[in-house]
């Protein structure tokens, strides 16, 4: 008889990403692709990918059972469901890390903190998603300013001496704010920490509003951004939990889980 | 053939998009939707009466005073026209619903349409003795005085109802003249509607210092424009005994001596006690309204039990149409009741709505009952329980007014320490059993604002799903529809895992 697979897709508006689950639930196959303006194209071209890496899985449709989810999931028109980024955040966070309590979600253009049970799932959720400020676009814009790739930035800033605060929240005001510090010769490393600092904050308000309980991690791609988790950690008092698998394909992660769930 | 056919179906569906609100919002499109000849039946009566009686007052002002003076109402209060909406209001919310829930839905919003022709009346007729009332001034003693009250506040909650947008132009207008963009969006409409003149004027004012600094603030715009007398009422902060309600229910006695030396109004203190008696049986018919349902399923729900109250308690309170309501009103949650019907067949969450309602978006509740199975039990406009005022003397009816007005809603839950706001909540879920609690976090109100965190804080502990949505008062362009539905959706799925009923 032939092996069941199970199929998470996390369509984002930056990433697409696919994670594939055997019948035992190991993770078998993941992957990140760049969004295309088509979110039905993001993830097929993600779902095929994830599965040329999977030996005996032809294509995305031999699938067991696929979950859609993140902001373009209505548009996986062929999943067998679609389910909502707080739950397989949630979900994903739990199945590689059941300690965890509280999650910061930055995405591309949202940042969503969420609260969990003790069986993955969401007690309380709150987001941002009506600026752009604090999520990864936001890094994107700065780290244009700063004339570096995002990994770049986020290693500069790990080198401050001190933190520069950068006061605007908005995105555009940031941006000339940043622009100025610039011009009065100021460390970029210090005005890049606070860069770091000021979105920390925008995530501890909202981490605040769910009632933040250890421990707590990130997800999403900007988890991968050190600097920003070193001055969260800072910020909420508390250590930052890394996770076992990328913290960008949680999403996915939890879909495939729900897909095993439901599928098997 | 084929391409004429085709041709045939493309002009079809173009006459159907085009035409979308039309059938939505007609009696031809709710028939030929209606599946249920007796509520057809239903919906038919009150669409005629609702129009039987705005042509009476379009008739007798005709023949009274000559159909100029038709004109010149239509002209000096536009809004009118958007009124004229108000039986695809009724379309709106009943359509989808059956038996006595969608009566009751009939009803209500019929009593309200009768209820504003006679406020249209009022201003074709009576501007003379009209004075301009704030919501929270009790207009019972405008009604005692042989007075008109216009609310001042009601057009512009009143309106977005019937067109979400309706408000916007009164909003922008108050904000060019240097109202605080950051104000209540309430506040701004009134000033806005001042402004164009759209409200009429009549002879004073009576404001308060209730509930926000920004529904406060706007008096003083509204007085320049007007160059009308005002008398301000002065609600304490701390309110919660004797000398607090001495203090309102002298500064009541003292408006009323104002009224009489500013205006042809005099007190009649057997008006009065007609009016409390009025209040006070509108009062124990609304209790035993709550008490039926608290029954799961319940007998009636939402928009029925919300917007009665909305109207009936703050424009026409004691007023023999409203009791009268309240009456029917009764009577049919009592028949489900008794039957043991539901006023939906498939209600599966309880939840009440604090803080303001979503007054462009009223739709929402509709939705969420047909989506999920969620009915809105009550809210916290309409959760105004008090004793009921004792009508010995023109003290004691003062006294009992100035309770009433001081531990009412909103009045209540911004002053005070927070125990104010919260303890409401938490009575309610206990009473009506209810699943979670939404609260319409209206961004422009800063004293809401302030109450989440605390909220957030209190559920958490009590394991209550609180559901904080953000949206403004009046103006659907701070946060769309889409973006409420959203945030729904969000709450429902991920929080309270609620299955969708068409799942």
């Amino acid at each position: 008889m032939a092996k069941k697979y199970f199929g998470g897709c996390d369509v984002g508006s930056t990433t697409g990403k696919a994670v594939i689950l055997d019948e035992n639930g190991a993770m078998v196959a993941s992957i990140i692709v760049p969004s295309e303006i088509d979110p039905e194209v993001t993830s097929v071209q993600a779902l095929e990918k994830a599965c040329a890496l999977v030996p005996g899985l032809a294509s995305y449709k031999d699938l067991s059972y696929l979950v859609g989810t993140g902001y373009g999931r209505n548009e996986v028109v062929f999943a067998n469901e679609n389910i909502s980024e707080i739950s397989c955040h949630a979900m994903g966070t739990f199945s590689v890390a059941p300690s965890i309590k509280t999650i910061v979600d930055i995405g591309g253009q949202d940042v969503k903190t969420i609260s969990l049970d003790g069986e993955g799932a969401v007690l309380e959720f709150a987001m941002n998603d009506k600026c752009a400020a604090g999520t990864g676009r936001f890094f994107e814009a700065m780290s244009r300013i700063f004339r570096m790739e995002l990994d770049e930035f986020s290693a500069l800033s790990l080198k401050a001496k001190k933190v520069i605060p950068v006061t605007a929240q908005c995105s555009v005001f940031a941006e000339s704010e940043v622009i100025s510090l610039l011009a009065k010769r100021n460390p970029p490393e210090d005005i890049a920490a606070g860069i770091q600092q000021a979105v920390s904050k925008r995530c501890f308000s909202l981490l605040k509003r769910i009632g933040m309980r250890p421990q707590v991690t990130v997800t999403g791609g900007c988890a991968k951004n050190q600097g920003l988790i070193k001055a969260l950690t800072k910020i909420i008092d508390m250590e930052v939990a890394p996770l076992p698998v990328d913290p960008q394909i949680i999403g996915a992660l939890g879909a495939a889980v729900f897909a095993r769930r439901k599928g098997a | 053939m084929k391409d004429v056919l085709a041709d045939a179906r493309l002009v079809l569906v173009k006459v159907l998009d085009e035409t979308k609100g039309f059938w939505r919002h007609s009696l031809a499109g709710y028939l030929i939707a209606s599946r249920n000849l007796i509520d057809a039946r239903v919906f038919v009566k009150y669409w005629a009466l609702t129009w039987l009686s705005i042509l009476k007052l379009i008739l007798g002002l005709i023949l009274r005073r000559g159909p100029l003076a038709l004109i010149r109402l239509l002209v000096h209060y536009p809004w009118i026209f958007i009124l004229l909406r108000v039986n695809g209001l009724m379309n709106r919310m009943a359509r989808g619903r059956t038996g006595i829930f969608h009566e009751a839905l009939c009803l209500t919003v019929h009593s309200i349409a009768v209820a504003v022709v006679d406020q249209l009346h009022d201003i074709a007729y009576h501007l003379e003795s009209m004075i301009i009332n704030e919501d929270l001034v009790p207009s019972d003693i405008a009604g005692a005085m042989g007075l008109k009250a216009w609310i001042m506040e009601i057009m512009g909650i009143m309106l977005p109802i019937l067109k979400p947008e309706a408000d916007l132009q009164y909003i922008d207008a108050a904000e060019n003249a240097g109202l605080n963009p950051d104000a209540c969006s309430l506040p701004k409409a009134a000033v806005g509607m001042v402004l164009k003149r759209h409200i009429p004027k009549g002879v004073a004012i009576v404001s308060s210092n209730m509930p926000c600094d920004a529904g406060a603030g706007s008096y003083a715009m509204i007085q320049r424009e007007y160059r009308l007398p005002i008398y301000r009422l002065d609600a304490p902060f701390h309110f919660y005994n004797e000398r607090a309600e001495q203090h309102f229910a002298r500064d009541l006695m003292a408006m009323i001596a104002w009224l009489e030396e500013h205006t042809p109004g005099r007190m009649d203190w057997d008006r009065l006690r007609e009016i409390c008696r009025g209040r006070n049986r509108m009062l124990e018919l609304e209790l035993e309204l709550w008490d039926m349902i608290r029954a799961r399923p319940a007998p009636l729900a939402g928009e029925a039990v919300i917007l009665s109250h909305l109207w009936h308690f703050n424009v026409t309170p004691g007023h023999p149409k409203a009791v009268n309501h309240y009456e029917r009103l009764v009577k049919l949650a009592r028949k489900n009741l008794e039957k043991g019907e539901p006023a939906t067949k498939h209600e599966r969450y309880r939840a009440v709505l604090w803080n303001p309602p979503f007054c462009h978006f009223v739709d929402l509740f509709k939705w969420a009952e047909q989506t999920y199975g969620l009915i809105m039990i009550n809210d916290s406009m309409t959760y105004n329980h008090h004793a009921p005022i004792d009508t010995t003397s023109p003290e004691t009816m003062l006294r009992g007014l100035s309770r009433t007005i001081l531990q009412g809603p909103m009045v209540r839950h911004t002053r005070g320490p927070a125990e104010n706001y919260l303890d409401d909540i938490f009575r309610m879920v206990k009473q009506f059993d209810l699943d979670m609690v939404w609260v319409a976090n209206h961004v422009g109100c800063k004293t809401g604002q302030a109450m989440n965190g605390i909220l957030r804080e209190k559920c958490r502990a009590k394991k209550i799903p609180l559901l904080i949505l953000d949206y403004d008062l009046m103006d659907p362009r701070i946060v769309s529809h889409d973006n409420m539905v959203r945030q729904v959706e969000f709450f429902m799925d991920n929080v309270m895992k609620a299955p969708r009923l068409n799942q």
